[in-house]
């Protein structure tokens, strides 16, 4: 028995000239959340079809669940579940149907399936909307009842591609609260992509941030922001920008400098930002930068992405 | 293969539940019958030695054949456009399994249909000759004629990239297969140029096989000739799903 869950080495997804994945390594411990962040477009999808078995790799290799990707593929799919990046469930069948289609398909007998189906939608609360047509079914109904499909067949771990877009946020909570819950109680693995930061930060034991094809930097949330800095400065303001940032990297107390995506906003990572504060006021004006405004706020996720993937400047 | 039982019981369901589909099949064949078949009765009382509505009956037969088999490409294009078929590739399964549910729901469908204008055909007076084993064989071939072109729906929908792309298709395969046979005229009364084009079609080698197993017709073409071509655009239309299905789901 491995520890690791889900392994990847050099993952890489080519079609013709596009390079959708271009070289991702992972390693998920057994019985924890993984978050791959990323905007759309960055492999997150790809990645999760080739660990799911849908699309043989171009290059690089996976095992999960301890069984190779391509060579023992039955075995990876008896041992998985998977949630779609959209809404993937036929709408004519009621929701029980749904359950029960799925699980003959993976072979479970008919008892076993009735007390799955019983239990789980206990657990997705759709009891009183089961044996509806899943045309009735609202947005989230419908993800809950596709939750509640991939923990059909009792999966090692469980693949969810974007589990709560487009859902609102009442919805989207309590998916996360099945999500913590699963990991719990039944020890399950779960990789989950997401656009979302606060997503990534509220439920992954482990955040990896994908861009371009490629894992540009991986760990524990607090950890990936808590690197950036104690804390961060921003300011916004007119003049010479470039020589404010040029002075403030041969500070010593300034950790990092990034400018934000619209390059509105200077983001000065420091130690302590209500110590620091008045050097930073007082050299912008030494600098000839006229500030409109500034805030000292906690580094968030969004700001380790943002200096991963964005207009980060190089040190 | 108990996956493509799984799927063809799937579909069957949907199919039932769909009142929509139905209703449009079974009109589809009591209006054909009706307005062509009676309507051309009143031009044409006898034609090689037949009533006109049992001379057509086979065609309108192969008519709803296709008509079937294009329902059925629907369903798969239909699961394909919304992911359902991921669902399907991420379990367990032999990926032939899924084709082989698909083709075998889209094959029962047609033949459902073909079934359901027999009856009507019967009832507006069209005569069955009484050779219980050639009824039996004119419903093998319809099988594996329904086969056959369930192949070339669920060709074009493993690789239509939207329902209308579809049906445009479809309707490229569909149009010439009626008309471009010997279903509604005899071959005999056709230019030798279309008379060509006509003994290309594999539609008419079925129409001339069940006159002659079911309604009594003396052959115009050999009956061996016409079991073997409609056998082999069975096996063609299958391998034809098969590849493109195959392609589909590699990319």
């Amino acid at each position: 028995m491995t520890t690791f869950a889900i392994e990847a080495h050099g993952l890489v997804k080519r079609y013709g000239d596009l390079t959708a994945v271009a070289g991702i390594d992972l390693a998920v411990p057994r019985g924890s959340i993984y978050a791959m962040l990323g905007p759309n477009g960055a492999g997150k999808t790809t990645t999760i079809n080739m660990l799911t078995t849908l699309i043989v790799p171009t290059a690089g290799s996976a095992s999960v669940a301890g069984y190779d990707v391509v060579r023992a593929a039955n075995q990876v799919r008896t041992r998985i579940g998977v949630t779609f990046q959209d809404i993937v469930v036929d709408q004519d069948l009621t929701g029980r149907e749904v359950l029960d289609i799925h699980g003959r398909l993976y072979r479970q007998p008919t008892a076993v399936r009735q007390r799955r189906i019983s239990e789980l939608v206990e657990l997705v609360q759709l009891t009183d909307a089961i044996d509806r047509r899943v045309r009735t079914y609202s947005g989230g109904m419908k993800r809950r009842l596709e939750l509640a499909r991939g923990l059909m067949t009792d999966p090692e771990i469980l693949f969810l591609d974007e589990p709560t877009q487009g859902l609102d946020p009442q919805n989207r909570v309590g998916i996360w609260n099945y999500i913590r819950d699963l990991n719990q109680t039944r020890d399950l693995t779960l990789l989950l992509t997401t656009h979302y930061m606060d997503e990534a930060e509220a439920l992954a034991a482990r955040v990896g941030i994908v861009d371009k094809g490629r894992l540009v930097v991986e760990d524990a949330p607090a950890t990936l922001v808590s690197n950036l800095g104690a804390d961060v400065i921003r300011v916004r303001g007119q003049g010479e920008r470039d020589q404010f940032v040029a002075h403030l990297k041969s500070v010593p107390f300034v950790i990092r400098v990034d400018l934000d995506t619209l390059g509105e906003f200077v983001l000065v990572y420091v130690d302590s930002g209500s110590r620091r504060l008045a050097e930073i006021v007082a050299s912008a004006g030494a600098n000839h930068f006229q500030i409109d405004d500034v805030t000292v706020a906690r580094p968030s996720l969004g700001d380790v992405f943002l200096h991963h993937t964005g207009n980060a400047l190089r040190d | 293969m108990y996956a493509t039982y799984v799927i063809w019981n799937k579909h069957m369901v949907k199919f039932l539940r769909n009142r929509e589909e139905l209703l449009g099949l079974a009109l589809q064949s009591v209006l054909w019958v009706v307005l062509f078949g009676v309507g051309m009765r009143g031009l044409i009382s006898e034609i090689e030695g037949r009533d006109y509505m049992s001379y057509i009956l086979p065609g309108i037969l192969a008519l709803s054949v296709l008509g079937g088999a294009v329902g059925g490409g629907m369903v798969m294009l239909d699961e394909r456009l919304r992911g359902i078929l991921k669902e399907y590739l991420a379990a367990p399964i032999p990926r032939l399994s899924i084709l082989l549910g698909s083709a075998t729901s889209t094959a029962t469908k047609a033949l459902f249909q073909a079934v359901l204008m027999l009856v009507v055909g019967i009832l507006m007076g069209a005569r069955l000759a009484l050779n219980p084993a050639g009824w039996l064989v004119s419903l093998i071939l319809l099988g594996l004629f329904a086969l056959g072109f369930s192949g070339i729906a669920l060709a074009v929908a493993a690789v239509s990239r939207s329902i209308a792309g579809y049906h445009g298709m479809i309707f490229l395969f569909n149009l010439p297969l009626l008309f471009a046979s010997n279903a509604l005229y005899p071959l005999a009364v056709l230019p030798g140029w279309m008379q060509a084009i006509v003994l290309l079609n594999p539609t008419t080698y079925l129409i001339d096989a069940i006159r002659t197993l079911a309604f009594g017709t003396t052959a115009t073409l050999p009956l061996t000739l016409s079991i073997a071509v409609v056998t082999l655009f069975a096996i063609l239309g299958t391998w034809l799903a098969l590849s493109m299905f195959q392609r589909t789901i590699r990319s």
